[in-house]
This record gives C-alpha cells, sequence and structure tokens, in this order.
C-alpha cells in the first residue's frame, strides 16, 4: 500500500518536475545544501592534489615556471598581432556598417564536482545564482567551448557539456563558413556533424567555430577539430567525427561568458544610431556656417529624420 | 526510555555518509560500477531495524539523492523505495540466509533497481549503450558482506534499535 503511493508520489514529481516549471524554485533552494556535499565528497582528492603540491620538487617547480614564460612569450606576441587585427576588423566593420564586434564580459569559475553517473556529461561549477549565473550561459575553457548552464542554484550551477548525448551546438568551419550542427556522442574526446551532404567541403583538420544561429552561444569560438570524415556510399550524409578543442575532462578552471542580452537587429540599430548622432556632430562642428546643408534631404523623408 | 534505547542519529548518519561516497570523486576507471552506496546502507538497516527504516525514510533519502545529482526529482526516490520494498518482503528469509546467499539475492535486487533507472534514464533522453549499467549492481552485491559487517559493529556498539 504505502509502496503504491509513494510510487504514485515520485512520478508525479517526475512529471511536474519534467514538465513544468512550478518545482523549480524549490530544488533551487534544495541546491543549497549540494556545494558543502560536493566539497566533502572531493576533499580526498584535495588532499592528494595539496600533497603531491609539497612533495613537488624545486626542478620541477622551474621547469614548470620555464614552461609556463615560454608559453606568456608565445601569447604576447599572438597579443600584438591581435591588436592591430582588432583594429583593422573594426574599421572593415564600420565600412560594411554593421554591428561593432564587442568584448564579452566573463567570470572565471571553478570545478567542484561532476556527476557522479559515467553516462550523463555535467559537471558542478562554483559560480550561482548569486554571481548573476543565467540559465543558458555559456561556458569556456582556455581552448574553446565547453557547454551551458541548465540548472542554476544559489551559490552553484550545473553545466552540461557539449559531448552529452542530449547535447547539440551550431557550428560553422572556419575555412569557409559551411554550417552544420555537432551533436554530442557520450564519448568525452567525440562531437558528430549531423547532415553534413557527401559532396560538403569539409575535410581533416578544420576547425569548427560557434556560428552563434542558435542565438544561445556566442559566435566565433573554437568548438572541435574535424578528426574524420568518412564518404560511404550506403549512407545517405557524410559521417564527420570532430574532437572538442576544449579539455572537457581535464579543465579545472572555466570562464562564464555573458553575452549582450539584445537581439542582433536591436543592436544593429542601436549602433546605426549612435553612428548617425555622431556624423550629425561631426557635421555640424565642421559646417557651423552652413547648416542648411543637410536640410534638401529633410523634407524627403521628415519622420526618418526627426528620428 | 526514548533517550536511551533508539539511537536512530546513528541510522542518519550512515545514511547521509553514503549520500557522500555516492558524490565522491573516483577514478576514471571505477565510475563505471560505482557502488550504489545508498541502496547498500538503506538495506541493512531495513533488514536490520525493519521497523524504524522503511519505505518512508527510502524516499526522504531519495528525494535529497535526486537534488545532489541534479536528477529528475523522484526518480532515485522512487528506485530506493522500489529496493526497499523488495527487502521488506524478504526480510524475514534474507535475515536466516548465510552471506554469500544474501548477496545472491541483493544481485538480483539491484539489478532489478537499475534496469528500472535505465528505463526512467531512456525516458528522459540519455541511454546508457551497452550492459554496463548492471556493473554497480555487481560491484555492490560483491561489497555487501564488508558493509554488512561494518554496520553491525556500528549496530551492536551503540545499540539502535
Amino acid at each position: 500500500m504505502r509502496l503504491l503511493v509513494f510510487t504514485v508520489l515520485s512520478a508525479a514529481l517526475m512529471v511536474v518536475d519534467a514538465r513544468f516549471t512550478l518545482l523549480h524554485p524549490l530544488r533551487a533552494q534544495l541546491g543549497l545544501i549540494v556545494e558543502p556535499v560536493y566539497w566533502v565528497g572531493r576533499l580526498p582528492v584535495r588532499v592528494w592534489e595539496s600533497a603531491t603540491q609539497e612533495l613537488s620538487t624545486r626542478n620541477e617547480l622551474a621547469a614548470e615556471n620555464e614552461k609556463l614564460k615560454a608559453e606568456q612569450l608565445m601569447m604576447q606576441r599572438r597579443l600584438q598581432k591581435l591588436a592591430a587585427l582588432t583594429e583593422q576588423n573594426v574599421r572593415l566593420r564600420e565600412l560594411l556598417n554593421s554591428a561593432a564586434l564587442v568584448d564579452d564580459d566573463v567570470l572565471a569559475t571553478e570545478l567542484i564536482g561532476i556527476d557522479p553517473n559515467p553516462f550523463t556529461h555535467r559537471i558542478l561549477i562554483d559560480k550561482g545564482e548569486k554571481d548573476g549565473v543565467v540559465l543558458g550561459q555559456p561556458v569556456l575553457d582556455a581552448r574553446g567551448l565547453m557547454g551551458q548552464v541548465v540548472e542554476v542554484m544559489p551559490y552553484t550551477s550545473r553545466v552540461l557539456l557539449l559531448t552529452d548525448t542530449t547535447h547539440s551546438i551550431p557550428v560553422q568551419v572556419n575555412r569557409n563558413g559551411l554550417r552544420a550542427i555537432a551533436s554530442g556522442t557520450g564519448n568525452p574526446e567525440r562531437l558528430e556533424l549531423r547532415h553534413v551532404a557527401d559532396t560538403a567541403d569539409i575535410k581533416e583538420g578544420d576547425l569548427l567555430v560557434s556560428s552563434g544561429l542558435g542565438q544561445r552561444f556566442p559566435a566565433g569560438y573554437p568548438v572541435a577539430m574535424v578528426s574524420e570524415v568518412i564518404h560511404d556510399s550506403g549512407q545517405p550524409f557524410a559521417i564527420v567525427r570532430a574532437v572538442p578543442t576544449a579539455t572537457l575532462n581535464r579543465s579545472r578552471y572555466m570562464l562564464l561568458v555573458f553575452t549582450d542580452p539584445r537581439t542582433p537587429e536591436q543592436r544593429a540599430t542601436e549602433s546605426a544610431q549612435a553612428q548617425e548622432a555622431l556624423d550629425r556632430e561631426i557635421l555640424q562642428q565642421a559646417q557651423p556656417e552652413q547648416p542648411a546643408a543637410p536640410a534638401p534631404a529633410a523634407p524627403a523623408n521628415p519622420p526618418e529624420a526627426a528620428q | 526510555m526514548a533517550a536511551r534505547s533508539s539511537n536512530i542519529w546513528v541510522v542518519w548518519l550512515t545514511l547521509a555518509v553514503a549520500l557522500l561516497l555516492s558524490v565522491s570523486s573516483m577514478p576514471k576507471f571505477m565510475e563505471l560500477g560505482r557502488p550504489l552506496w545508498l541502496a547498500l546502507f538503506l538495506t541493512y538497516w531495513v533488514l536490520a531495524v525493519p521497523h524504524r527504516v522503511g519505505m518512508t525514510t527510502a524516499w526522504v533519502i531519495g528525494l535529497l539523492a535526486d537534488v545532489l545529482n541534479g536528477t529528475l526529482l523522484g526518480q532515485n526516490a522512487l528506485i530506493l523505495t522500489l529496493i526497499t520494498f523488495l527487502v521488506l518482503t524478504l526480510h524475514q528469509r534474507l535475515r536466516m540466509f548465510p552471506m554469500w546467499q544474501q548477496s545472491t539475492v541483493l544481485l538480483v535486487v539491484f539489478g532489478l533497481a537499475q534496469l528500472v533507472q535505465l528505463w526512467l534514464n531512456a525516458l528522459t533522453g540519455s541511454r546508457p549503450p551497452t550492459l554496463t549499467f548492471v556493473l554497480p549492481a555487481l560491484v555492490s552485491a560483491l561489497l555487501w558482506p564488508w558493509v554488512c559487517t561494518l554496520l553491525r559493529g556500528l549496530h551492536q556498539r551503540l545499540g539502535v534499535n
């Protein structure tokens, strides 16, 4: 009898949780207990890591220092180039009259737990609602996109990784802009591109970047590297496999990206308006004695000029 | 009498430890066969003090596990309630069995629970590809004698009833 009651109760809870948002606030509050439990759960790992750190020799530290210095030098060289390129990019975009590429805001976060179920690829991070994390927010590591936030709790949140079987992300081949959808396979080292035509121009070694078409991930971040392309005449589409560029199962520190909440259209109109205001100002400064110069255009289209 | 006789907090303490164990990090190769700590600990207490620990306890602990694991609320609760029901039904016989026979029976019980888990996971979209879902049941059944001995020691020393 009691079994029946509890079974029905559990089933009802599951359905409500899956279909409606009614229980989400409750879940979020219950999530408060998650962080301390995972903290204690990871204690052995933490102790082991700090112990190995204490015992690492001076030589090892020196070698690591050397390596990091070399890496930094290389990064700086690339950064120098990047400044010039960014400048050029902004100028070109101005010429094209499109919205300027703004740097996204980021927030550093640390991994605190891994989902105990080995068949789902989810992790727990140490930033939550109190830090402004929102549902669907993209997460990056140093090498590329990692996934998105699927559950927000007060001080922690859960991130679904790109390689989970339930996850897909719209991507583009960096070389030629070919669009595709990369789906997770449940293998942390592999993504698969869905419905790529056999004749599509895609080959081994191509870099896939996020296309931003799903309106969830920002455009232009590296996602994966194509590792094999199989043309099987028995299959309707080519089989394309890719390796995620982010180290999904090794990264400890990650970045949460805060993208612009406005739609591309809003962004475009707002930047266009700002540009027009700037133009008008420059015009007025250049010709203070001839305010009638732009006037002939005004009667033709008065409502737009008023804007 | 209430102050002396029922050291019920021991039960809750061990169940909390089981919750911790169920989310603690493990080496990659062991993750596939992660023992069902909660089910193991709960089974012991159901067998030992069936008048104290029953389906209600199982359900509440299951809900906590759901929150910790981020699964649908009610999924682990349902499975733990099922396990408790089966163990409660069998407990008169189970208590008479020698250890290896208990392990065998528990293998079947945990296997059934894992099967239900698999169905529920499939309903929500993620499906493990192979037969590996029975591995945790096997590992748990092998661990049963040790868990049982350990908890019995605690049980007798602290006089839970």
